[in-house]
């Protein structure tokens, strides 16, 4: 095994390592920790602070915004439909993909009608969407947590004998 | 339960997080640079900062009305006004600035919107405290109501109404849909701010 080799492999059991202890510091963690990471929790909070940012210039401009067909019950819409897609992520989280692609799309589109919460709603609302797409969630039977973490490192201890002696 | 003897840990992918923001990011970029080119923007608010002041050589509008209003300004809660409503409008020579003190400092800045083309908005709604200009109106009717509600005491409206070198003190500015054509923003230092007397 070359150096290169050696090193990629260090980096791929550091990488496990910090995940191994991750798993076990959410194990050990609290109830709400537990349910935080069941569910993207950041990529539904963001989104709902989005969704209020956006809905801030419709709500403000109600007298005229409940005028089917205006632009401003357009940003009303797009603003609403964006808040509900945020609590639905902390509830189906499997869905949280197609979610954060929706929120993507209708923050872009809310500079029509409600101006994206100042740009800055459409801003928090595109981070959102994106957290929400890039959240995976990861299961591991709870006993395997800690056995797979002595493994781990025993294996490591093992790969930088190895590589001292060559 | 099926999950009582699993962990479930939530992890972002740093290379799906960057293509969804990168994505969205260049999603908005597009419809920002559409309109910038065009000039046109959507439900424009322009509000609760107080006075500022809209300049124009004319404008022509259709679909006029004129309401009473109790509004928000630069110095008071509530102050009464006029709210003028126009469906369609175009104006020539469009000049809006404002004035705002550098905070920590006795130095004021004025911020100037120009619009050295025709401006044309649609649904426009704008709260003034005081008006300077040559108005003239078509098929003008005053209509006054026996009712509590002071917005709906005492309207104006008009079929079209031409203003001619105006100047309107204005607190609140809303357009539905605005396409400014030659548009320029700048900002100048001054040493005090503009005070209209409106004679009260």
């Amino acid at each position: 095994m070359n150096k290169k080799e050696a090193r990629a492999l260090r980096r791929q059991q550091k990488k496990e390592e910090k995940w191994q202890r991750k798993y076990t510091k959410v194990a050990e963690g609290s109830r709400f920790m537990q349910w935080r990471h069941k569910r993207p929790f950041w990529g539904a909070t963001l989104t709902v602070l989005a969704a209020l940012l956006i809905l801030y210039i419709p709500l403000h401009l109600y007298a005229i915004a409940m005028i089917p067909g205006s632009f401003v019950f357009v940003g009303f819409l797009f603003g609403g439909l964006i808040l509900i897609i945020g609590v639905l992520a902390y509830i189906y989280p499997q869905f949280s993909t197609v979610f954060g692609v929706i929120t993507i799309f209708l923050s872009v589109l809310s500079i029509m009608g409600a101006l994206g919460g100042f740009i800055v709603g459409t801003i928090l609302g595109i981070v959102s969407g994106s957290l929400l797409v890039a959240w995976e969630k990861q299961a591991m039977p709870a006993g395997e947590s800690k056995r797979n973490g002595k493994k781990q490192k025993q294996l490591v201890e093992q790969e930088t004998a190895s590589t001292a002696q060559t | 339960m099926k999950h009582e003897n699993h962990i479930i840990v939530g992890r972002t992918w740093k290379r799906k997080f960057i293509v969804a923001l990168l994505s969205g990011f260049l999603a908005l970029g597009g419809l920002i640079s559409v309109f910038g080119f065009t000039g046109t923007a959507f439900a424009m608010p322009l509000g609760g900062m107080g006075d500022f002041y809209v300049e124009f050589d004319e404008l022509n509008g259709e679909g006029f009305k004129l309401i009473p209003e109790i509004g928000e300004t630069g110095e008071s809660d509530s102050e009464p006004m006029v709210r003028n409503l126009i469906d369609e409008v175009k104006i020539e020579n469009l000049h809006i600035y404002k004035d705002l003190k550098l905070p920590g400092t006795d130095k004021w800045v004025r911020f100037h919107v120009r619009a050295d083309g025709e401006t044309t908005i649609t649904g426009l709604i704008q709260d003034a405290r005081f008006i300077d200009a040559d108005l003239s109106f078509d098929d003008l009717q005053i209509e006054e109501k026996n009712t509590d509600d002071f917005s709906e005491n005492w309207t104006q409206r008009a079929d079209t109404i031409t203003i001619e070198d105006a100047k309107l003190v204005t607190d609140y500015l809303f357009q539905e849909f605005v396409s400014l054509e030659g548009a320029k923003i700048s900002t100048e230092m001054i040493d005090e701010p503009e005070i209209v007397d409106d004679g009260n």
